[in-house]
């Protein structure tokens, strides 16, 4: 089953950014959009998530309906100043389930509070918005995504200010949640170490290049197509269970 | 006589500039709340601005048909000013809920150039031959006048601060995460573009009508001043709200007060009283600030 299919895309703003696309994004599975920075990343989502119009080709909608999203946005884009509880900004992600007009209930709360605890932050419920740590505001930004109750959950750039181990711990706990609430998941990444032991497929992009190729994981690791996405030398490596990605000096092969 | 049994004593006189201007610090402290959060201060001077071409427009328009609009009963409903002032405020609360898809063209630039076009275009019309009879009419408007305030302009502030009040006070949560979160927001399906409209008419009509009724100046005011302080004093939205709504109201009233015993330009003074609540907040967080 596919919640969302692009086919023969064409994305961009006004003009044309990568050559027209086929994409699919499978009910379980976990899709990493992979690119340099000003690759077309943000634009490709938008275009998948209905947000941005295609300049052609056609996107469709499998269930009959989009998909419930939960989404998790760059942390640093959001302003830490405003007056709110950790609450407040977990209950905007039922807003859109509980509808115009009604207040959250205590269902709502419920919800919101449990969502808080999955992700084990439970005790910061009412604690302010501006006294949170960096790790802390993405946990809330995750709960508030599983708030709302998901179908797939959007990751636009998480783990950007993460060191790699803060990166792994989210990404773990994402991989957990996926498990638990039978999620697909959208990872958007200029970070080549969040991709391997993650995702399923992988989805390449660079409008500079105007390249675009999509596959499963384990093709899609491969040295000289991650050479020719990042301009540079790029080594894989097995390293027990893990892939370890490498940046070499050199040019590509 | 004492300065308060002299002021009881022109109750009469008062009664209804502080009813305006109770109703527009209440309102506007509100309102300011979200205008603050969301960085765009700058929005209401420039609606101000906006909403005076409105009324300079609508003098010229009666000149040029050859209405004399001092005559009671000749000016027709519809080219009363308050509708200009209304109609122009939100037309511009409509083109800053845009979003122009162009890099180049920041929101902040284009309240600028509102704000910039509005003022050249409002010293125009007043220096145009045709009406200068009535340019110290808009000029009441661009420099504040709370110090006589007709019973027709209170009704009209009285029904855009309800409406102001219903439409947050229906949609608060969508227009809470809209504007904290807009990206997600959309990403969610929650109407985004329809809201922020909501949100900025809603601010326009306020400003449109308070700006006609007490002056320029404390409108700008009234939407910054007490939301400033409140948040430096919480970190609790619903409590940030009552604050700037004590704030603005009290600060209205005490203006009002001291204007009225000192002999000051009203709108100044509710503004100097208006400033005096930022006095806690900056005491609360100077220790606290680095460099």
């Amino acid at each position: 089953m596919e919640l969302i299919r692009l086919e023969r895309a064409v994305i961009g703003y006004r003009t044309p950014l990568l050559p027209p696309i086929d994409l699919a994004v499978r009910a379980g599975s976990t899709l990493g959009v992979l690119g340099p920075n000003g690759a077309g990343k943000t634009a490709l989502l938008k275009s998948m998530l209905g947000l941005l119009p295609l300049l052609g080709g056609r996107r469709m909608l499998p269930l009959g309906r989009p998909p419930r999203v939960g989404y998790v946005p760059q942390r640093d884009r959001l302003d830490m100043s405003w007056p709110l509880s950790v609450l407040d900004v977990v209950l905007m992600g039922r807003a859109p389930r509980v509808g115009p007009v009604r207040r959250y209930t205590a269902r709502d709360r419920k919800a919101a509070c449990d969502a808080l605890s999955e992700i084990g932050v439970g005790d910061l419920a009412s604690r302010p918005l501006y006294a949170l740590s960096g790790g802390q505001h993405q946990k809330v930004l995750v709960a508030r995504a599983l708030a709302a109750d998901p179908e797939l959950l959007v990751l636009d750039e998480p783990t950007s200010a993460m060191d790699p181990a803060a990166e792994r711990v989210l990404l773990d706990l994402v991989a957990r949640l996926k498990s638990a609430h039978n999620l697909s998941v959208v990872l958007v990444t200029h970070q080549l170490t969040a991709i391997p032991g993650f995702a399923t497929d992988v989805a390449l992009v660079d409008r500079e290049r105007g390249l675009f190729e999509v596959g499963p994981a384990e093709q899609m690791l491969d040295p000289q197509k991650l050479g020719r996405l990042y301009g540079r030398e790029v080594r894989v490596a097995k390293v027990g269970d893990t892939v370890a990605i490498v940046i070499g000096e050199g040019m590509p092969n | 006589m004492s300065d308060f049994a002299d002021f009881w004593a022109g109750r009469d006189l008062w009664r209804e500039p502080l009813i305006a201007g109770v109703l527009a610090g209440g309102i506007l402290g509100y309102i300011g709340v979200f205008v603050v959060l969301k960085r765009m201060v700058f929005v209401s001077a420039a609606l101000s601005e906006i909403s005076g071409v409105g009324v300079a427009f609508a003098f010229w328009l009666g000149a040029v048909l050859g209405i004399d609009p001092h005559r009671h009963g000749t000016v027709p409903l519809l080219l009363e000013p308050t509708w200009f002032s209304l109609v122009f405020a939100c037309l511009a609360a409509a083109l800053f809920s845009t979003r122009p898809g162009h890099r180049k063209l920041a929101p902040e630039t284009i309240v600028g150039l509102g704000y910039i076009i509005s003022s050249a275009l409002v010293l125009a019309i007043l220096n145009s031959p045709r009406i200068v009879q009535e340019a110290h009419a808009v000029g009441d408007i661009l420099f504040g006048n709370a110090v006589t305030v007709p019973r027709r302009q209170i009704e009209a502030l009285a029904i855009a601060a309800l409406g102001a009040v219903a439409a947050h006070a229906l949609f608060f949560k969508e227009l809470l995460f809209v504007s904290y979160d807009p990206e997600t927001a959309m990403v969610q399906g929650v109407g985004v573009i329809r809201y922020e409209l909501l949100l900025n008419l809603a601010t326009a009509m306020v400003i449109s009508v308070a700006t006609r009724a007490v002056g320029a100046l404390p409108v700008f005011a009234f939407s910054v001043i007490p939301a400033a302080a409140a948040l430096m004093l919480t970190d609790r939205m619903r409590v940030t709200i009552a604050l700037a709504v004590v704030f603005g109201v009290v600060s209205a009233a005490v203006g009002y007060y001291v204007s009225w015993v000192a002999q000051l330009p009203t709108g100044a003074s509710m503004v100097v009283v208006a400033s005096a609540f930022l006095l806690p907040g900056l005491v609360k967080i100077l220790p606290r600030t680095s460099v």
